[in-house]
């Protein structure tokens, strides 16, 4: 009986040898935290580069065009447009040129480049109550993306901005993806402003810690925005923001909040609070109010109350975003509004924000963007 | 219970006989098994691999034999704002000093990656992108393969690629999303397209472009628009078409090895039933007894059933363990072999799959149980009384022989009728084999009487009455002899039908060489990581070699893949005059009347087996894609080649140079002229070559060299054959020594009639020699029956390859020697044990 005993334990243990081939399949290593295109865009390191440190001579229309040397630059365009019919839409196309190395490398093949382009598309359809965006990424080789030339050229795959007049400097902006594009012509209401000390917008006490940012606060828009099989001939303002620069953001600041207001009577204002992670606004938060006539002038922190009015809490994200703001600039009795056009405009790209079409109500009408980060 | 008791103490009283069919059925188990997970494994990586490598697309965009112009990428994503599209630039290379070791090096554009792939898009550190764009020369890899290499990020790991030696630079790691991922990218080496152009010297081209094409309707659209603005040279495919042509090209390899797997479990099938039989018969009067007592016929049945069981699962047990042991060394063979014949692949810990182990689990327990059944059934179907007689049963065996010989005759017949039949394909090949194998061991024990009797006399004249009394002893324990004799002939045979086929096969690779290599000297790139496709040599030097002094004539070659929708097709282009090309191994068609068309681009040979696989005869249509799209070009010749059963198409260099934009050449062959000798040709060729990374070599060692890839291919099958033959040495030892245990008492009465212990010896060992000299000679009509089937049928089906066949006496000694060593060995356990017992001790024990 005793062997019967040691045969059926020997043919156990065979047997739960086998079931090991089978447990032995199933392990898999912990995925390990990855990193996107976005976040990996931010991982070249600071050295080597220029930085924005002490003033600079502008000169336009060379500066409209690309920084070589810096790591970041941006065309940032965005506007409210109203359709014939009254229908009111909001859009944003902007480009992003990131330099992975400061010079580029001599390379043998086309594809080799050290700069990258990322750019987003935006619209904001009020009646329809949707907000659309796309984002895209391309070397700046081959012909694929890039930015340049006289007249410029900024352009990734198919979005692009054309330089179509030097005076009042104009563009055209095109852009499609999914079921909404634009074909918008752009014409300078106002001259450049320089925002800062002379376009260099400290972003910290640290040198170097800045950016050279200026804008053009009007543009007259007209031109066409389809949605789905609809095309719209709309028309509106738009504002260019352009700032280059090898900065980063403080590590103790949270994210920023960002104004670009048309106002009724002509003036604009734009302004920028950095968050800092404990609520507060930093002091080097600034901003520049532009006059009817083109002069403008620096906004300090001191100047300019803000808070944050209700929230609005992303369903896709679960992010919570402060929906409206009421400003208060006491020296020159403004006491408005900013409110969301819609309460999601949030772009929930591989780096998220917040940026939409807001109206402007109190003290003064008007419209403009706004853009939230860090929430 | 008593029952199982007694069942069990019967497998426990013999252990060696036990132990044997164990192993038998382990070592059967072991083989199907381990074939079986070479194959799968091979399969699998390379799906797996292809799988990864393409993501989620849908579609490929190929091109010529230089890939596509890069401005195409542009004009599809900017012009055509089609977006789920990403370029791949890809190659193969080797690690410099491990000429074994051969990566994929993948460069993407990890910007169009995301819809497609998600390790090429995604990073394990912010730092790796900037790097990989901005440094030439980084590359990423499976950390798991960088720890094997013992390379830590940001060292440098030196690569031969397309004859140069390159540095690369170990940027970070992939990350694969899932552990498949993780086997298929072992081997994989990801890059910015650059860098991959650039290492790949391949600037302004591009590989492929991988799409992610929208189902229906508008998928239908965008493969118009794309389909207008692509070269002609380019064509879009299915992206499984790829891995499915692969699958197809190796199917008839593959399948051979499982037949020969299978070979080797049914040799371990009649080991089963060897020892069931032998177990059943030995037991005869005790399960006389119990039947007596009231045992039931269907007790007795599952008894004998559960005690195969046993022995099948402990044995299949055994063998799934040996399985993956001999697996994981198979599957490196059968690797080898894909690489030498069809593609470059890697596989790289592969686990073993439980759908292998299944089969390989139900095939053992299956086979023993199958095997126990004719026991179990003749146990339980005679009377009580006769189960008890031994007589009876051999006298019933006996009268079963005509009836088995009939059945065998008609099994053969009904098996080479399968060889008629085209239309069976590889598989009916083997069926029609394995029907000819069993049918031809049913006439074994008819055979077994005719020789034992034949004999008898010579035995008697040898050995005198001990002689005599041998040869009968094989005669009258029929049903034991008969099996045992089976199990041998087929083992033996199949090791001779498998040695004379791949002799012949040899032989006929040998001729073949000697009509195709006819210059002297052959030049090709040192890069051997694209398999049979070499990379082009450097155009300088092809210039400098093409004035050599003093020879007598050079060719230019270039072989390339040309991607399809039905899988690649292998284009060779040559040039040769006309009187190298009159001594082609022609198979078909008249040299003299092909040499015009060929020669001006016009007409294109093709190998025996591309027109087996394709069907194409003479003045029939190849169709390639060409720089001016599709094109036809009517086959002008059938030649004999060997180098790969997936069939060439061969091109004069004027007719590839005109349709395809590629004035590359890969290889160069240099005649001797009067009076020069081979070596100082070589020579000179060196000197010429300064630092290029060329592989020169002479005719004879190319022979040579392509002979020796001709039995590294055919290791496999020799394992093979080994193992069977280790099977059924395995199965002759257990049947024979079981058959002479069981004769103890009557051996015993042999001594006590005054045999001495050395002529007892003499009878067992004499009967056992003759069984293995009968079962040797009867394996020699099946060994080259199974050769004949091998060559004409199997080998025909499977590759459309004609062989010579050339019978070496030297397998047919083998199979002889092995036979009666076998048989000899297995006499000696016996006639000990005989010699040492006293035969009053014998005579007294029960049985």
């Amino acid at each position: 009986m005793r062997r019967l005993y040691f045969l059926m334990a020997a043919l156990v243990t065979l047997l739960s040898a086998l079931g090991y081939f089978y447990a032995r399949k199933g392990k898999e290593p912990g995925v390990k935290k990855t990193y996107s295109l976005n976040e990996a865009l931010g991982g070249s390191a600071a050295e080597g580069f220029k930085r924005a440190e002490g003033a600079r001579r502008f000169s336009f229309p060379a500066d409209h065009g690309p920084h070589d040397g810096f790591r970041n630059e941006w065309w940032y365009f965005t506007g409210n447009l109203t359709g014939a019919s009254g229908r009111r839409f909001g859009y944003q196309l902007t480009f992003f040129r990131s330099a992975l190395t400061p010079h580029p490398v001599k390379r043998e093949s086309a594809w080799g480049t050290n700069e990258v382009f990322m750019a987003h598309f935006a619209v904001t359809d009020v009646e329809g109550k949707r907000f659309r965006f796309g984002e895209r990424f391309s070397r700046a080789a081959l012909g694929l993306a890039g930015a340049g030339g006289r007249p410029l050229v900024v352009r990734l795959e198919d979005w692009s901005v054309l330089e179509t007049a030097a005076k009042p400097w104009s563009v055209k902006l095109t852009a499609a993806d999914g079921d909404m594009a634009i074909d918008l012509d752009l014409a300078s209401l106002k001259p450049v402003i320089l925002n800062g000390e002379g376009g260099l917008s400290r972003k910290s006490a640290a040198s170097g810690n800045a950016s050279y940012y200026y804008s053009i606060p009007r543009l007259a828009t007209s031109g066409t925005i389809r949605i789905g099989r609809d095309a719209f001939k709309v028309s509106g303002i738009s504002w260019l923001d352009r700032e280059w620069s090898t900065s980063a953001l403080d590590k103790d600041l949270a994210g920023w909040d960002w104004f670009a207001l048309h106002l009724a009577d002509g003036s604009d204002i734009m302004y920028y609070q950095l968050r800092r992670q404990d609520g507060g606004s930093d002091p080097f938060s600034a901003g520049t109010l532009v006059g009817a006539d083109g002069s403008y002038r620096h906004l300090k922190r001191e100047e300019v109350r803000l808070e944050p009015l209700r929230r609005w809490t992303s369903p896709k994200s679960g992010a919570s975003y402060p929906s409206g703001w009421r400003m208060k600039i006491p020296s020159q009795g403004i006491d408005i509004e900013a409110a969301p056009l819609l309460a999601d405009q949030e772009l929930a790209a591989g780096f998220r924000y917040w940026e939409g079409a807001v109206e402007v109500r109190g003290s003064t009408g008007g419209s403009g963007y706004l853009e939230m980060t860090g929430y | 219970m008593i029952l199982w008791r007694a069942g069990v103490r019967n497998v426990l009283r013999h252990p060696w006989l036990t132990v044997l069919a164990v192993l038998g059925v382990a070592l059967g188990v072991a083989v199907v098994t381990a074939v079986d997970h070479a194959n799968q494994a091979a399969q699998r990586a390379f799906q797996i691999a292809a799988e990864t490598v393409a993501g989620r697309a849908t579609h490929q965009i190929v091109g010529g034999p230089s890939g596509l112009p890069e401005q195409l990428f542009r004009t599809i994503k900017v012009n055509l704002r089609f977006r789920a599209a990403a370029p791949v630039v890809t190659g193969n290379l080797q690690l410099a000093g491990q000429p074994g070791r051969t990566f994929q090096l993948i460069g993407v554009d990890p910007f169009s990656e995301s819809p497609i792939r998600s390790f090429s898009s995604r990073f394990t550190d912010k730092e790796i992108l900037p790097k990989l764009m901005g440094r030439p020369g980084t590359v990423l890899m499976l950390r798991r393969s960088a720890t094997e290499l013992g390379l830590a990020r940001g060292q440098s790991l030196a690569v031969d690629v397309a004859g140069a030696r390159r540095q690369l630079i170990l940027a970070g790691y992939i990350e694969p999303p899932d552990e498949v991922s993780g086997v298929a990218l072992a081997s994989v080496l990801v890059s910015d397209i650059a860098t991959a152009q650039e290492i790949l010297n391949s600037t302004g081209r591009l590989s492929r472009i991988d799409l992610v094409l929208p189902e229906g309707r508008e998928g239908e659209n965008v493969l118009r628009q794309l389909g207008a603005v692509l070269p002609p040279e380019a064509g879009i495919v299915p992206a499984g078409a790829r891995a499915g042509a692969m699958e197809k090209m190796t199917r008839a390899f593959r399948l051979n090895l499982t037949a020969l797997s299978l070979l080797a479990l049914v040799v371990g099938m009649f080991l089963i039933y060897n020892t069931m039989t032998f177990s059943v018969i030995r037991r005869r009067r005790l399960i006389g007894m119990l039947r007596a007592l009231g045992v039931s016929r269907r007790e007795i049945f599952l008894m004998i059933c559960a005690e195969a069981l046993l022995i099948g699962a402990t044995g299949t047990v055994a063998g799934l363990f040996c399985g993956e042991i001999l697996g994981s060394e198979l599957t490196r063979l059968v690797t080898r072999t894909i690489n030498d014949l069809y593609f470059v692949m890697e596989v790289r810990r592969v686990p073993m799959l439980p759908l292998a182990l299944w089969k390989g689990a139900l095939l053992g327990v299956g086979a023993t149980l199958v095997a126990a059944v004719p026991a179990a059934l003749e146990a339980t179907s005679a009377p009580p009384r006769a189960v008890l007689s031994r007589s009876l049963i051999e006298a019933r065996h006996r009268k079963l022989v005509p009836l088995a010989t009939l059945g065998g005759v008609l099994l053969m017949l009904a098996g080479c009728g399968l060889f008629l039949y085209r239309q069976g394909g590889v598989a009916g090949g083997f069926v029609g084999l394995f029907a000819v194998i069993v049918g031809y061991t049913l006439l074994v024990p008819a055979a077994l009487l005719a020789f034992s009797r034949a004999l008898r006399p010579a035995m008697g004249k040898l050995a005198g009455s001990i002689g005599k009394m041998a040869a009968r002893g094989v005669a009258v324990s029929l049903s034991r002899t008969g099996v045992a004799t089976a199990a041998l002939v087929v083992a033996v045979s199949a090791g001779i039908g498998v040695g004379i086929m791949v002799g012949g096969f040899r032989l006929t690779v040998q001729n073949w060489l000697a009509n195709w290599l006819q210059a002297d000297v052959y030049l090709t790139s040192a890069d051997k990581s694209g398999g049979r496709y070499r990379p082009p040599l450097n155009p300088a030097l092809v210039q400098r070699l093409s004035s050599l002094p003093g020879t007598a004539g050079f060719t230019l070659s270039r072989r390339v893949s040309l991607e399809g929708a039905g899988g690649a097709t292998e284009l060779f282009s040559v040039s040769v005059p006309e009187a190298t090309f009159a001594r082609y191994p022609f198979k078909e068609g008249n040299p003299k009347a092909a040499w015009k068309s060929f020669q001006e681009g016009y007409s294109v040979l093709v190998s025996e087996p591309y027109s087996y696989r394709h069907r194409v005869r003479i003045g029939d249509r190849v169709e390639l894609r060409t720089r001016y799209g599709m094109k036809q070009f009517p086959v002008s010749a059938i030649i004999y080649d060997y180098g790969t059963d997936t069939g060439i198409v061969i091109m004069s260099r004027r007719g590839y140079l005109e349709n395809f934009n590629d004035p590359s050449v890969d290889g160069m062959s240099f005649t001797a002229g009067p009076g020069q000798r081979v070596a100082a040709l070589m020579q000179q060729i060196r000197e010429r070559a300064g630092e290029e990374r060329i592989n020169v070599i002479s005719n004879a060692e190319l022979r040579r060299a392509t002979v020796e890839i001709f039995d590294r291919t055919f290791a496999i099958t020799s394992v093979l054959r080994i193992l069977t033959m280790l099977v059924a040495f395995v199965g002759v030892l257990s049947a024979l020594m079981a058959m002479q245990v069981e004769r103890a008492r009557e051996l015993a009465v042999l001594r006590a009639v005054g045999l001495t212990p050395g002529q007892v010896w003499g009878v067992v060992c004499g009967e056992t020699f003759l069984i293995g000299l009968i079962g040797g000679v009867l394996s020699l009509p099946l060994g080259i029956l199974q050769a004949l089937v091998l060559i004409y049928v199997v080998n025909l089906r499977s590759f459309g390859w004609t062989m010579q066949l050339s019978i070496d006496p030297a397998y047919l000694l083998q199979a002889m020697l092995l036979s009666v060593s076998a048989a000899l060995l297995a006499g000696i356990y016996p006639s000990l044990r005989i010699a040492r017992t006293s035969p009053a001790l014998a005579l007294k024990e029960e049985d």
